[in-house]
């Protein structure tokens, strides 16, 4: 025995650890009586850890407003204390992390649905998180609704438990286009050539395509695509793709970027004195209020759309007061793809209250029929069509104006005018 | 009872131990758990054929695993061909790429070997990112259809998927244990001791390690289907990540390297302890779980280099002298 001894030992003692962990997980008392739990699958660790920290932070002021009493905030569930059709039950978000890891995203998943009981998950940001983990909830006939997550690919599979909030990047691009369009009628821009910058993964790709696809649309109106540029991923020198963009010469320039390589960007901008009229960035590095803090000056006149700009707290009132709550966890005012998982946990909270129950049937029926009020948002409401996409998109174009992320478009919601034009690089 | 007997029994023991637990519970994470476990330990003995007995430090089984994984999926995805014959198609294009990429590289000694896999494995990733036929950085949703043994897709169950990854490992570990106790094993062990002695003695080096290279890389690659099966999504950056090749390392270098018993030893330690401190801290935001997980590692380097069953062996040794523990190093 003394050859075997060892070495079974070691394994069955780490898996026995394993057991026992998991049969207290499953032993776990069915507490769903007072308290409904939600699963939030979100990228706590790895590269994109500082954003899913944030997100956490959003579903837990959501989690404070729906448990507890806020009257003086004009929202349904804020109002009351817990879900007022449940008997005033509580709602629990249960956090997982995906570590930015398509296969631990469907794990945490199953374990969040079958192990944890949840009613229903949000989350998770990365749409090759979402893909799998959205698949697992259509396996088990559990609802799911996305936030922040914008590749138009999660809409376009047809999964009947699926939702998003986020307007996609297909949307995000028609916005482009006719914000380009209002600028060249009201003030003349005379915008007409488009470049496109994008980093080569699913998020960028896909946000080219977008572009290849609309541009179609907007023939009409004299918009041309004068060059593609694509950068990979863990790009460290950028010289050769602004020299393609500046041989380009594009009017508009339109960014799929993060937070990094986007500040590189604007650097080499400068540096090589590329001066377009326009640009327009994806929900990415831009939206990132870093963008500011690193680029100082130089971050004026970029633009984007964004759920919600700190811009827009005075004009909407409950937006501010959920702001209060969240810079308080926080330190940082609410940003776009925070408030949009913010809005996902709201929703989830108010379809199963208006379901009555976690019967996933009845609450899913209630996401696809409601129209669900959302004075957070600049559209104020959120609906979603049959394949699960909000129909109103959340966001308005927002432009950098003396450090500030001012709402610029549609002209209803706008704090200040849009500047369709860059000054000499010098001249800031 | 003599040294041999012993072994054999030590190892059907621990594939008894393995094939039952996941039917004494039905918990999904711990299913999940075991399916992952049998991958990587899979994974890790492939590799240890090439690296564990050959000598030959590859840092770029992400390659092998990415083509296994990409061949079955196009193909189910594009022809809707089944994934069976996906994952033998897979395990053919690995091997020959293989033999395309280790021929040059054998040329190269230690390090630079290690670099060049790296280089090329990095390279694979970048192509399929670009590729628009693949899908690019989009990556794939494998498309969900009823479940059945030939579409290798079970929606009711892992069970399925566990007894899959069961076979494969079977067939990794036979295949590694039949190779280490036959010529080419004594021939591979005498080129990662000595190249220019067995070199010296007849062997054709190149050939042998070529031979091992092949097969590492057909075995990985098959898991790599299984892999895109059971995820049921696939992108470059999950499959062709240095992240896989790393795990594979990192598990059998723990566990103890040239040895079938090394990587068994290391994903049963590295997997349920990655997986479960995640469970149980991942949700706090704060890394905790990849702390406690690195600063294991970083234990096990420092006090054993040998790994685990290095340091099982050492106490051995001690205990009735140090010829037993060479002879089955």
């Amino acid at each position: 025995m003394r050859k075997i001894g060892p070495v079974l030992l070691v394994l069955v003692l780490v898996l026995t650890t394993a057991l026992s962990g998991c049969g207290q997980n499953q032993s776990q008392p069915d507490k769903t009586d007072g308290v409904i739990k939600i699963g939030a699958i979100l990228p706590l660790t790895g590269p994109a850890s500082a954003t899913g920290v944030k997100l956490k932070y959003a579903i837990e002021t959501a989690q404070e407003l729906i448990n507890g009493e806020h009257p003086e905030i004009d929202l349904e569930l804020a109002k009351t204390a817990g879900l007022p059709n449940l008997k005033g039950a509580k709602v629990e978000f249960i956090f997982a992390d995906h570590q930015a890891n398509p296969e631990v995203a469907k794990s945490e998943a199953e374990r969040l649905i079958q192990n944890e009981k949840v009613a229903a998950l949000i989350g998770c940001y990365h749409s090759s998180a979402t893909k799998p983990a959205s698949q697992v909830a259509e396996r088990f006939g559990i609802p799911f609704v996305a936030g922040s997550s914008s590749s138009a690919a999660l809409t376009e599979r047809g999964l009947k438990w699926f939702t998003r909030i986020a307007p996609h990047d297909g949307m995000e691009t028609k916005l482009f286009f006719d914000y380009l369009k209002y600028l060249n009628e009201k003030y003349n821009a005379g915008i007409r050539k488009i470049a496109v910058v994008y980093i080569d993964n699913e998020y960028g790709v896909h946000a080219f395509q977008m572009v290849e696809k609309e541009i179609q649309n907007y023939k009409a109106d004299g918009f041309e695509l004068v060059a593609d540029v694509k950068y990979p991923a863990n790009v460290s020198n950028v010289d050769t793709e602004v020299q393609k963009i500046k041989a380009a010469a594009p009017d508009a320039i339109f960014h799929a970027s993060y937070i990094g390589d986007m500040t590189m960007f604007v650097k080499k901008y400068k540096e090589m004195n590329v001066v377009p009229k326009v640009v327009l960035s994806y929900c990415g590095g831009y939206q990132d209020p870093q963008f500011v803090k690193n680029l100082g000056k130089d971050a004026d006149y970029f633009a984007g759309p964004n759920a919600t700009t700190s811009a827009l707290f005075e004009k909407m009132p409950v937006l501010a007061k959920i702001n209060e709550i969240y810079k308080a966890k926080a330190g940082v005012d609410i940003d776009g793809p925070t408030l949009e998982d913010f809005a996902s946990a709201m929703v989830i909270a108010e379809a199963i209250n208006r379901a009555g129950s976690t019967d996933p049937a009845k609450v899913l029926e209630v996401l696809k029929n409601h129209e669900f009020a959302a004075p957070y948002f600049v559209s104020g409401k959120i609906k979603f069509g049959e394949d699960g996409q909000n129909v109103y998109s959340a966001s308005v174009m927002t432009q950098i104006q003396n450090g500030v992320y001012e709402a610029v478009w549609p002209e209803t919601s706008q704090t200040k005018e849009p500047i369709p034009a860059f000054p000499a690089w010098d001249k800031r | 009872m003599n040294v041999k007997n012993f072994r054999i029994d030590t190892l059907y023991g621990i594939l008894i131990v393995i094939l039952l637990l996941p039917f004494m519970n039905s918990n999904i994470n711990f299913r999940h758990v075991m399916v992952i476990f049998l991958i990587f330990a899979g994974l890790g003995e492939a590799w240890n054929i090439i690296t564990g007995f050959a000598g030959q430090t590859s840092f770029g089984h992400a390659a092998f695993f990415g083509i296994g994984a990409y061949t079955s999926t196009i193909l189910f995805y594009k022809f809707g061909i089944s994934p069976w014959i996906g994952m033998l198609a897979g395990a053919v294009l690995a091997t020959v790429i293989s033999v395309i990429v280790s021929y040059p590289c054998f040329r190269l000694k230690g390090h630079y070997f290690a670099i060049a896999t790296l280089a090329v494995a990095e390279i694979i990733k970048q192509l399929f990112i670009s590729w628009d036929y693949v899908e690019g950085a989009t990556g794939i949703s494998i498309p969900i259809v009823e479940e059945s043994v030939t579409s290798m897709q079970f929606h009711s169950s892992k069970i399925p998927y566990f007894l899959i990854a069961y076979v494969l490992f079977l067939i990794t570990t036979m295949t590694a244990r039949y190779i280490e106790n036959n010529k080419m094993g004594f021939y591979l062990k005498a080129i990662r001791e000595s190249h220019e002695a067995a070199e010296a003695l007849g062997i054709d080096t190149t050939r042998y390690k070529l031979y091992a290279m092949m097969v590492s890389a057909a075995l990985t690659a098959t898991f790599g289907t299984l892999y895109a099966q059971y995820i049921l999504y696939i992108d470059p950056f999950m499959v062709f990540t240095l992240e896989v090749s790393m795990k594979i390392v990192l598990l059998s270098v723990l566990g103890g390297l040239g040895n079938i018993y090394g990587p068994i030893i290391g994903a049963a330690i590295l997997i349920p302890l990655s997986e479960y401190t995640r469970v149980y801290l991942g949700g706090t935001g704060k890394g905790i779980d990849l702390m406690i997980f690195g600063a294991l590692i970083i234990f096990v380097a420092c006090f054993e280099p040998n790994g685990i069953l290095g340091l099982l062996k050492k106490k051995r040794s001690r205990r009735r002298g140090d010829v037993y523990a060479r002879a089955d190093a």
